[in-house]
């Protein structure tokens, strides 16, 4: 593989991780405006029950993916009913739910981030799986990384999929383009929130299994990818699927040839730059609906 | 009996009973010996801080209380250990050392986790006069301020990086590339590093260095693989150094000498990266093999906290302890009698002799350490060496 | 048009006690406790001046953690040329400055985006004084060798907190503020009538960051060693919009009451739970918002019987 392709490769590499981590936090914030800033935190949450499953029970994370999904689909409908829906019932506009949200995310953030404390200590975890080393014409790639890399578009691709051609994502896509509309044609708010909600954090939890198997994993880890996520949806667009997709990927190039060209120390601000300039051209992103 | 003497028997016997009760408590209960610490126990700090760092106090305190108490110039008095959460933040370390000091007016104090939380407390124990061994800070910055009442217990930036270089040309390596940390600790190192391969006359043919939290360093090591280095050296960080590994592993970089400088002492890093350890060198100090000593504090430590201590700033840390405690008994808690006392002695502890000079811990010599199946094995300089070093290190499995 | 009285008398009167009040506290408190009143004052400060421009616009900034970290390295660079309170002014014109170039850029977009860039920001500016300490100064961060009285401290804090509080009820009750507020309730409308909407924002921006700058270089100095990680914690911009919405962000007394109210809060449950007050730090937060949304400036809105603003 050529030098160029190489590092394009690793860029795209990263960038699913980067959409992969962001697809949970578009789908609530496209649908519902919920700026939930604590879906890093069950992104750690997905990590460690993992390494957990992998560590103590001995069980493969790729079998435990379902399962991870599954405590973490139900862990976001009882979320959303304690903490989320209220909101939506009492503000009188989106502003004030994204307002409201944010800060019951703060909380949640606290809360999960302590739990995790209590439950499994502040120490470092980690387990390895999958780090054997995959040749891709001549070039040399990580498989668990390739793996991330995999499941971002399969996973991006099956939520289009989704939304273009069956009637829950036509019925979500309408909810997102008209509330008051959708109701009006009779697409229940009160199954359709609380399932993408529960979605979004099955998919948070279904990153940080994947991250696990390539990173190391702490309590604190989660905010950084909080911020990766809001930089990434912002990027793509908004509630955007393929936006979130592309956005990562792109995100992932960027730093991949600026930090070859430039200096790796340059990363952040060469994400940053990119980020505004991005949003001085389209400030809706750039796959705004 | 009659009733009246019955009761006057009953209430003289309660009487001498409640003598005896107050006599022994007077002996038994002198006040306790109040530490306080101000640690991580959330936040980014929180991991190094809960490995390498409060188990020790909580191990330590337990210990010299089964053994019947602190000896404070011979009266032994049990330790009362005051410790509070600093959530990582320097603002929070500063004030809760105020409350300790000013408020709650402990006797001793000990140190929190990392350079910068040392650096903030330092005026203040420098003011009121408390004298603090810390184990998890570096830099010669510290060490400048000059304060007398602070003691470096780890090895500094040049000490290591001198013995480094050493090993090196001890294996006649003739090049070099390095990357490092953006954070004043890569900075001191990579600057450290240079100076000491300068004078072994090693050529350093790349440097980089990386902003922390990178999530991908394939690029920047495949560029050095090009080169072909002997030796790699990676100043960095747990997670970089978790990520070089496994990056270095996928792309296929076996160079002769591969050297993480952070997160290869933590029993984490054998756990995680599993056989790709194997000849990887790091910074650590010791491992139960070191002596007896050695192996005892391990055994305690794996017995009590159910893992392992680090092989690097743990042992530290309690040698900071056994200082401490040697001065406590002949000093007492006259903070600046402590103080002198530490600062004029040489101390047995479970890493060797200890020795300071200008708050320099001057006698802990610079050391590489090496994993080699499944323990962190001391290989330089060679009178403190476990084992021999594994050279060339074998090829990432 | 009747005369707009800028800063009420009772309201001038109130701040003047208040200052001599608290201006007393060095010789009154310990050492920890004046620690705690600082803390108070620096979140008073941060939440006021941040609800001056984001809880009257509606956009929610969350670049208070950058401009602090700017303000504080500005002490760090200039503590040893310049003297304290000329660091900590420049520390705010500084903040103040990046604040109005970012917001000629930025401020033309709305609502999460203008949230994220914001957040963003602090990671940002910390990246960049690395590397361009790291090129040109060989080192990163700055050792403080010789530092001002907690007395000092103390006091200028206080000054920079009156001043932000004093600014904000000027603002409110001058054009300006109008402004603004007509920003935050419907934009478009507002440059209809002639605001000019751009002008407004960038000044409103720029004006809170100054004292975020300030407080930021005033407080520096008590950590010794300033580094980047550690003066561009995101945290701070957390807790500055945390207090300010709880307290109720489109009143000055709101993020006061909250500020303290906060902080004493936080260092109670720190110092008493040591393992579990986060936890019921994020409860209580939940349950304020769900069960008080106007935030704790609702409390007492309520009594007035004027219709409230929700938010």
């Amino acid at each position: 593989m050529g030098f160029w392709l190489e590092l394009a490769a690793s860029g795209l590499i990263t960038g699913g991780i980067y959409a992969v981590v962001a697809m949970g936090l578009n789908l609530q914030y496209g649908l519902m405006r919920i700026m939930n800033i604590s879906h890093g935190e069950f992104l750690m949450v997905g990590a460690y029950l993992t390494w957990w499953a992998q560590t103590i029970l001995e069980v493969n994370p790729l079998v435990f993916l379902p399962v991870v999904a599954l405590v973490l689909f139900v862990v976001g409908l009882v979320v959303y009913r304690l903490c989320f829906r209220p909101i939506a019932k009492t503000a009188a506009n989106v502003e004030i739910v994204e307002a409201r949200s944010l800060l019951v995310a703060f909380g949640l953030m606290f809360i999960v981030q302590n739990l995790a404390y209590l439950a499994w200590g502040a120490d470092l975890r980690g387990y390895t799986f999958l780090s054997d080393s995959v040749e891709i014409a001549g070039a040399r790639f990580g498989a668990n990384r390739l793996l991330v890399f995999a499941f971002a578009l399969a996973a991006s691709l099956a939520l289009l999929a989704v939304l273009k051609f069956t009637l829950f994502g036509k019925a979500v896509r309408a909810m997102m383009q008209s509330p008051t509309g959708a109701q009006l044609v009779g697409i229940d708010t009160a199954v359709l929130h609380p399932t993408v909600f529960g979605a979004g954090i099955a998919l948070a939890g279904v990153a940080g299994a994947l991250l696990s198997m390539v990173y190391e994993i702490s309590p604190s880890m989660g905010e950084p990818y909080t911020v990766t996520a809001l930089i990434v949806i912002t990027l793509g667009g908004l509630g955007s699927a393929g936006g979130c997709l592309a956005g990562g990927l792109l995100l992932g190039l960027v730093e991949a040839f600026g930090m070859h060209f430039t200096s790796p120390s340059l990363k952040m601000i060469l994400s940053y730059g990119v980020f505004i300039l991005v949003l001085l051209a389209r400030p809706r992103g750039l796959f705004a609906r | 009996m009659t009733s009246v003497l019955r009761w006057r028997n009953l209430a003289a016997a309660l009487l001498v009973a409640a003598g005896a009760n107050v006599a022994t408590s007077v002996l038994a209960q002198d006040a306790p010996v109040r530490i306080g610490y101000a640690i991580a126990r959330t936040g980014p700090w929180a991991a190094g801080a809960q490995v390498s760092q409060e188990p020790n106090y909580i191990m330590w305190a337990d210990q010299v209380n089964a053994a019947g108490g602190l000896n404070v110039k011979g009266k032994r008095r049990k330790v009362e250990l005051v410790g509070y959460d600093d959530r990582s933040e320097t603002e929070t370390v500063v004030r809760t050392y105020e409350k300790l000091i000013t408020s709650d007016k402990v006797d001793l104090i000990l140190p929190p986790w990392g350079t910068g939380a040392n650096f903030a407390v330092l005026p203040l124990i420098t003011k009121h006069g408390y004298p603090m061994l810390a184990p998890t800070a570096t830099g010669r910055k510290l060490l400048q301020l000059k304060s007398p009442y602070f003691f470096a217990l780890l090895q500094q930036p040049d000490v290591m990086m001198d013995a480094l270089a050493e090993y090196l040309a001890a294996r006649s390596t003739k090049t070099v590339a390095f990357i490092h940390v953006d954070e004043l600790f890569g900075l001191e190192q990579a600057t450290a590093l240079e100076a000491s391969l300068k004078q072994k006359k090693i050529q350093v043919i790349e440097k980089k260095s990386y902003p922390l939290g990178v999530k991908d360093l394939q690029p920047v090591l495949n560029d050095i693989k090009a080169k072909n280095p002997d030796a790699f050296v990676s100043l960095s960080y747990p997670p970089d150094t978790f990520l070089v590994t496994g990056q270095a592993k996928a792309i296929g970089f076996n160079p002769k000498v591969f050297y993480a400088a952070v997160g290869t002492a933590f029993p984490v890093y054998r756990d995680k990266m599993g056989t790709m350890v194997e000849g990887v060198m790091g910074l650590g100090t010791w491992n139960p093999k070191s002596s007896p000593a050695a192996k005892a504090y391990f055994d305690a430590h794996v017995a009590k906290f159910k893992k392992e201590p680090d092989r690097w700033a743990s042992a530290h840390a309690w040698a900071g302890l056994q200082i401490l405690q040697q001065a406590v008994e002949k000093a007492g808690l006259d903070r600046k009698a402590v103080r002198d006392y530490i600062a004029a002695n040489e101390f047995d502890t479970v890493i060797g002799k200890i020795r300071f000079k200008g708050g320099e811990n001057i006698s802990t010599p610079g050391v590489v350490s090496q994993w080699q199946s499944g323990e962190f094995e001391v290989v330089w300089p060679p009178q403190r060496a476990t084992s021999a070093s594994l050279y060339p290190k074998p090829a990432f499995k | 048009m009747s005369a707009r009285v800028l800063l009420p008398r009772t309201v001038a009167l109130a701040l003047a006690a208040s200052g001599v009040v608290l201006a007393a506290a060095p010789w009154v408190l310990n050492e920890f406790l004046l620690s705690l009143a600082l803390t108070c004052l620096m979140y008073a400060g941060l939440a006021v001046s941040w609800a001056m421009f984001s809880g009257a616009t509606n956009y929610l900034s969350l670049a208070t953690a950058a401009f602090f970290g700017i303000g504080a390295y500005v002490t760090a660079l200039g503590y040893e040329t310049l003297t304290y309170p000329v660091a900590v002014l420049l520390g705010g014109m500084v903040a103040a400055a990046f604040a109005a170039i970012v917001g000629a850029t930025i401020l033309h977009l709305r609502g999460a985006y203008f949230a994220v860039l914001t957040f963003g920001l602090g990671e940002l500016v910390r990246h960049a004084i690395t590397y361009v300490e790291k090129k040109y100064s060989g080192t990163v961060g700055r050792v403080l060798t010789e530092t001002p009285e907690a007395a000092t401290v103390y006091l200028t804090v206080l000054v920079v907190a009156l001043a932000a509080v004093v600014a904000c009820v000027i603002v409110r009750n001058s054009r300006f503020g109008l402004a603004l507020a007509g920003i935050g309730a419907d934009e478009q409308r507002a440059q209809t009538l002639g605001v000019n909407t751009r002008l407004a924002k960038i000044g409103g921006f720029a004006l809170s960051a100054f004292f975020a700058g300030a407080l930021g270089a005033a407080m520096a100095v008590r950590w010794t060693y300033i580094d980047p990680p550690a003066v561009f914690n995101p945290f701070i911009g957390f807790q500055t919009v945390l207090i300010a919405m709880v307290g109720g962000a489109h009143t000055v007394a709101g993020p006061l009451v909250a500020s303290i109210v906060f902080s004493l809060l936080t260092e109670l449950l720190r110092l008493q739970f040591p393992y579990l007050f986060l936890i019921i730090l994020g409860v209580l937060l939940i349950l304020l918002v769900l069960y008080l949304p106007g935030g704790l400036a609702s409390l007492w809105a309520r009594k007035r019987a004027a219709p409230t603003r929700d938010g």
